[in-house]
């Protein structure tokens, strides 16, 4: 996992605006089932899928992909979007 | 989509874990996430690369939130 230090370094060189989050307990990731054991030459190891996972502000998830699909943002992207237009006042 | 939060998890991989050819992995878990739409999000604490505490509760009523979990990165950290 990286650490806060190396998120912010990785932030700033690529302007993003939004905050990264650093998991290092894996708390999370474990309570999201995002993490997963891999078992090789009989060590085993602890790897996170790529996710996506959109919340509303009532706490729900309204979407949840892992693995290959999450790879692309979009699906992801266009559910925030609706959500927004729905939450929209009239 | 300005109330919208867009938060991302960085993780990077340990070197010995990298040099694993994807082949060579066995007993791969089918990925499967034990969450689903509908369900309640779990709360959690994270720090952010400002070094603050993050909660997901902080948004409740407030924000939408897009949890973006990012594995290589290569943030060097």
């Amino acid at each position: 996992m990286d650490s806060p230090a190396a998120n912010a370094a990785f932030a700033k060189q690529i302007g993003i605006k939004f905050p990264l989050l650093s998991d290092m307990n894996k708390k999370m990731l474990k309570a999201y089932g995002v993490l997963k054991n891999y078992d090789e030459g009989g060590d085993s190891y602890q790897w996170a899928l790529r996710a996506n996972i959109v919340i509303d502000k009532d706490g729900v998830i309204r979407h949840i992909e892992g693995g290959d699909s999450a790879v692309d943002p979009n699906t992801a992207v266009s559910v925030c979007v609706d959500l927004h237009r729905k939450q929209a006042p009239h | 989509m300005r109330r919208l939060l867009a938060v991302g998890l960085l993780f990077s991989l340990a070197p010995a874990f990298v040099s694993i050819p994807a082949s060579s992995q066995k007993k791969e878990e089918v990925p499967k996430l034990s969450l689903k739409v509908g369900d309640v999000a779990p709360d959690f604490t994270l720090l952010s690369d400002q070094w603050k505490t993050v909660k997901l509760s902080d948004y409740l009523g407030k924000k939408n939130v897009f949890l973006a979990v990012y594995i290589l990165a290569f943030t060097g950290g």
